[in-house]
């Protein structure tokens, strides 16, 4: 079941990359698509069968593979995974839909598309250490090749600064992996099996550290994130879409399901260093944003303001900050997508980005009313106004973490003020105003460049409207991963005595601004 | 039947948002045909309903305790984010005046925007503006109110920035936004610390546990200052005052608005939140300064505004001040009585300057004069808008002020900030008054016909409203008896009143007066024509704190982050560069490097094995 989700996309990829039928772009994009939608199609198929009231992993597969080295093919979907396996049917779909249709060497173009979709939704899917590395790791070759070779001007540099980091960061991982199963005397990287490792704390937190660096680069925290808006800006739109929507959440969902799940004492140590990583990521990722004119640039470094969001949530890993993670990140998720598809139609219709020559785009009959108003939803959903998505999101949030963290928190929601300041600049610089003479015909905008936006736009009020469809299918998965942290260390260390490093205090929960607060 | 009514009373709300949503094939320009007209009505179709619906609901609701309504709406772990709502005389009274302004105003704007193409597009947005405010007036949850305000700053944004294409309108909006925005932030904080102390968002659970609330005193008043600043914002007080007289940039059925209910909804929260605030004695104070700060400012900044919209909007803000000191006191029944009399006198003036800013085309007070022969029916609606909104006998304001001073009649600078204020807008009023209708005719001011009946009719409603309210106020009991009557209080309102009228007739009713007026000395009078310079103290200090951060940190994010990142680069790619020289293609010289690597590995091992080896020796004395 859950396969399908994997091997039909990269099927489409064979496809379409090997028959001489699809050199057609018109009908590469048909084809694609299809496959895109059969695939959400599947989702949802899927999303019906979960039980939602089960906490442990459901429609379980597995099968034997290099069993000397521990990779087993196991596939497994939970509350923390099925969002973003959803999400990400639905930005595959949305990315290849709002692809130029003119697009220079269609067959390979969608079958990277596919096969990146593929790769992500494994990333999410598999339950085994080293089969997730192995679709992390792919997933990198795709959208290398995507950037390189469909990107801006700069491609080159943008394409080969996010491969290096995030092959680093591939790096890292595999090597904490590795240490995890190497010192706890396993052989096998099941995850299931690793969750019972009794290591010594001090071992747990070098690990762990390991692991926040590696997915550190990919989410991005501040200061492993220079790759991001140089991928960004260079990047194509509907690239753009999924590096935004999907691959940043493979760096967060990393985090929570490797590093709070392997690892929860070490996670309560450096869940204040985390706290204090997320003030630092949303106010710094704000900060450079207020100062930008690319109005890529400007959701990029907006991106790193809001995953910030989602590190403060986890940093605190009660169950509901657990849940306030996930629905944070598809809420960034969705609000990003849209926000990158509205800046692409702009870039294609007036040929820049940059909020300084634009102006007057609201025009009703010249300018694009309709983008701009979808852009105006777009940025006040990113900036916290309630009726959608990323206000509950947030609020969540902010109420798991501050009984942990409240400066932290506190701080965090003063990143919620500078969202609106950088955004209403872009807003009102852009699409307020007169429309200038160079900016007069303008091409036509059809519904084709509209529908994607709409669509996402529709989700994002829905789930502002109706918050219980983003959080139940995380509701039992956050409350047992949230437990983690919560249960006495005494009794999961019965080795102490074998442990040669001296453990740090281990003070869960840190209060002491809390009083004078 | 009333039971089904209360049931219901969440549509309330709904129908604003209907309508809302029935303009959208309009403004989105999938209907041209028929004109934007269509839109128009179906909003105005929708707030009839609301209208008649809260007030049948008032009608059920008459002399009954308060109910409340709960509406699930987010329920994960711990968390319960339920919608509650209060279905109580207050709310729903104020829901049916929320309601019949906006149904006034809307009518008022099929005049005043009738040429407009995008007139579907402002009804969508009153139609927004009616139902957050109309959910905040019948809200039972914080939550729910913080919520609403937030839309309520969105819908303002979109209805300041309505007219997008004028560079004022650009700023307008921004500021709007933004300063609504520090204070809606401040409040979510506050919204956030007080539902982790108390485990609850709903106003009533708030009130149980502020009574038994053991906070330390910086908590409190941290708190309360928090929870104080978003009403601060929606009410236009300063030290957020910026964005109201701004916001005169939109259009004017939106202003009619936000000058009469939209200002008293951040107040009625401001209400809801009182027991709250009263932990903390350094909260209501500092609600106090604020309000009798921009009281007595604002009433002196209006005086000095040439804009007629602006010169009004400053009086809102100054009302505004006494409310704020009457939540203060912990007054809120009083608070309530000056809410409502000022929401119909004000929305009265607007209107009457809504229909002479279409009729001259211009804001510009200096420019007119002379309508009072030409406007009979705005003239009169000014009159009585003017009336009724100071403490001159017999019309709404005179009563609210009177109970206002007589809950304060033991301290007097309280009483003294009521009589100033009274009396300077009192002044401002004579003085708009005279500018615009009295005295010759300008050329803007000659050709001026009477507003057509899509504008009279619901300004005339207004003023038979407006005079009706002293027998509303006696219907509700709501006048103080004849015996229990403060009649110093009286008395020195009357004077305070008529002396302004007076000081303002003398100057501005007087043809031989010399105008402009130059009886103040001009830094003064620029300091209050421009607000006292508050927008250049935010330029200086909020604003570009936060232009030059954002800079530096982008520099730092360029240069020093990025910068090192690529010198890792560079570095490796010089290396590499540099070290391909190394390969001379001679299998001497390789030879040569292999046999050096050799011997220098050689020496490594060996000192690295002997040299630890002899200082574990010397150490161990061995």
């Amino acid at each position: 079941m859950l396969s399908t989700l994997i091997w039909a996309p990269v099927a489409g990829a064979i496809l379409i990359a090997f028959l001489p039928q699809f050199a057609n772009s018109e009908r590469a994009r048909q084809a694609a698509l299809a496959i895109a939608i059969f695939t959400l199609g599947w989702t949802v198929f899927l999303i019906t069968q979960f039980d939602i009231s089960d906490a442990a992993l459901q429609l379980q597969e597995t099968l034997p593979w290099v069993e000397p080295l521990g990779l087993t093919y196991r596939l497994g979907v939970d509350g923390l995974s099925l969002p973003l396996v959803a999400m990400n049917s639905l930005l595959v779909a949305v990315a290849i839909y709002s692809s130029d249709p003119k697009i220079n060497r269609p067959r390979l173009y969608y079958a990277l598309f596919l096969l990146l979709g593929a790769a992500v939704a494994g990333a999410f899917l598999a339950q085994n250490l080293l089969l997730f590395f192995l679709f992390y790791e792919l997933e990198l070759i795709p959208l290398y090749l995507l950037i390189a070779i469909w990107g801006g001007a700069k491609r080159g540099y943008a394409a080969t600064k996010f491969l290096i980091y995030t092959a680093t960061s591939g790096i890292l991982i595999l090597a904490a992996f590795f240490g995890l199963t190497l010192l706890s005397g396993m052989s096998t990287f099941d995850y299931a099996a690793l969750q019972s490792q009794v290591l010594p704390l001090g071992t747990q937190v070098i690990l762990l550290v390991t692991l926040l660096i590696g997915f550190g680069i990919k989410i991005p925290l501040v200061p492993l994130h220079t790759w991001l808006p140089d991928a960004h800006v260079e990047a194509s739109t509907p690239t753009s879409v999924l590096l935004a929507g999907m691959l940043l959440k493979l760096g967060t969902y990393g985090l929570l399901r490797f590093g709070l799940g392997l690892f929860p004492d070490a996670w309560r140590v450096l869940a204040p260093w985390l706290a204090a990583i997320a003030v630092v990521n949303v106010l710094y990722g704000s900060f450079v944003a207020i100062a930008q004119t690319d109005m890529k640039k400007i959701v990029a470094y907006s991106s790193v303001g809001h995953m910030g969001f989602v590190i403060l949530a986890s940093a605190a890993a009660t169950p509901l900050g657990i849940l306030a993670a996930v629905g944070q990140m598809v809420s960034h998720g969705l609000i990003s997508a849209l926000l990158f598809l509205l800046v692409g139609v702009v870039y294609s219709k007036t040929g820049t980005r940059d909020v300084t020559v634009l102006r007057g785009l609201l025009n009703p009959e010249r300018g694009l009313p309709l983008i701009g108003s979808l852009m105006i939803a777009g940025v006040m959903a990113s900036g916290g106004i309630p009726g959608m998505v990323g206000f509950v999101a947030e609020f969540v949030a902010y109420r798991s973490s501050f009984s942990v963290f409240p400066v932290q928190t506190l701080l965090c929601v003063l990143g919620t003020g500078l969202t609106a300041v950088y955004f209403l600049n872009l807003v009102n610089r852009a699409f307020f105003g007169r429309l200038p003479e160079s900016l007069e015909n303008l091409p036509r905008v059809y519904w084709r460049d509209r529908i994607p936006s709409v669509v996402m736009t529709i989700l994002i009020i829905f789930l502002g409207l109706q918050p219980g469809w983003l959080f139940r299918w995380s509701e039992v998965t956050a409350t047992t991963l949230g437990a983690l942290t919560t249960r006495p260390v005494a009794q999961l260390t019965p080795l102490a005595e074998t442990a040669a490093v001296s453990f740090p205090e281990v003070d869960p929960i840190p209060t002491p601004v809390f009083e004078n607060f | 039947m009333s039971q089904f009514l209360i049931q219901t009373s969440w549509w309330v709300p709904g129908y604003g948002l209907i309508g809302a949503l029935l303009t959208l094939p309009w403004s989105t320009g999938l209907v041209r045909r028929t004109g934007p007209r269509p839109a128009a009505y179906f909003n105005l179709l929708m707030t009839v309903l609301a209208l008649v619906h809260s007030g049948a609901l008032l009608q059920a609701i008459w002399n009954q305790p308060p109910q409340r309504l709960q509406i699930s709406w987010l329920q994960v772990l711990d968390l319960d984010l339920s919608i509650t709502l209060e279905i109580s005389v207050i709310g729903v009274g104020a829901a049916v005046v929320i309601t019949a302004l906006s149904l006034l105003a809307q009518f008022f704007a099929l005049g005043y925007l009738e040429k407009d193409w995008a007139l579907g597009r402002f009804y969508a947005l009153m139609g927004f503006f009616e139902a957050a405010m109309s959910g905040i007036v019948l809200s039972d949850s914080l939550f729910l109110s913080y919520a609403l305000l937030e839309m309520l700053t969105l819908s303002t944004y979109l209805l300041v920035g309505f007219w997008y294409a004028q560079p004022l309108v650009v700023t307008a909006a921004r500021d709007a936004f933004l300063t609504k925005r520090v204070g809606d932030m401040l409040l979510l904080m506050g919204v956030i610390v007080v539902f982790t102390f108390a485990g609850s968002l709903n106003f009533s659970d708030l009130a149980t546990w502020a009574e038994s609330a053991n906070l330390a005193p910086l908590t409190a008043a941290l708190l309360g200052l928090a929870l104080i600043a978003g009403p601060t914002g929606k009410c236009a007080q300063f030290p957020l005052n910026l964005w109201l007289d701004e916001a005169m940039e939109g259009p004017n059925p939106a202003s009619i608005l936000r000058n009469s209910v939209v200002v008293a909804c951040g107040a009625f929260v401001l209400i809801k939140l009182q027991p709250v605030l009263a932990i903390s004695p350094i909260a209501l104070n500092a609600l106090m300064a604020l309000g009798a700060v921009t009281a007595v400012g604002a009433s002196l900044v209006a005086i000095a505004q040439i804009d007629i919209k602006r010169a009004l909007s400053h009086t809102t803000s100054a009302y505004l001040g006494l409310v704020f000191l009457a939540v203060g006191m912990q007054q809120t029944d009083v608070a309530l009585l000056f809410l409502f009399t000022h929401a119909i006198a004000k929305a009265l003036l607007f209107m009457s300057i809504g229909s002479i800013i279409l009729t001259t085309n211009t804001q510009d007070l200096t420019e007119m004069g002379g309508l009072v022969s030409r406007m009979p029916a705005t003239t009169s609606s000014f009159v009585v808008g003017a009336i009724a909104s100071i403490g001159l006998l017999p019309l709404g304001s005179f009563w609210s002020m009177l109970e206002w001073g007589s809950s304060f009649w033991e301290s007097p600078w309280l009483v003294a900030v009521l009589l100033l204020v009274n009396g300077l807008t009192a002044f401002n009023l004579t003085r708009v008054f005279g500018l615009a209708f009295w005295g010759q005719p300008q050329v803007k001011t000659r050709r001026t016909p009477e507003v057509p009946w899509t504008m009279a009719v619901p300004m005339v409603s207004l003023v038979i409203i407006a005079l009706l309210v002293p027998v509303m106020l006696l219907q509700w009991h709501l006048l103080p008896n004849l015996a229990s009557i403060n009649l110093p209080l009286m008395l020195l309102l009357m004077v305070s009143s008529v002396t302004g009228c007076g000081l303002g007739g003398l100057i501005y009713l007087n043809s031989g007066w010399i105008k402009p007026v130059d009886l103040i000395v001009r830094p003064i009078r620029d300091t209050l024509a421009y607000d006292f310079w508050i927008e250049k103290v935010y330029r200086l200090s909020v604003v570009s704190g936060v232009v030059q951060g954002s800079k530096l940190t982008a520099w730092l994010d360029r240069y020093v982050v990025d910068g090192m990142v690529n010198l890792v680069g560079v570095v490796s790619l010089f290396t590499g560069e540099s070290l391909k020289y190394t390969i001379s293609g001679q299998s001497r010289n390789y030879l040569l490097t292999v046999f050096m690597g050799v011997i220098l590995t050689l020496m490594a091992l060996v000192w690295s094995f002997r040299f630890p080896y002899s200082i574990a020796q010397s150490l161990l004395g061995n």
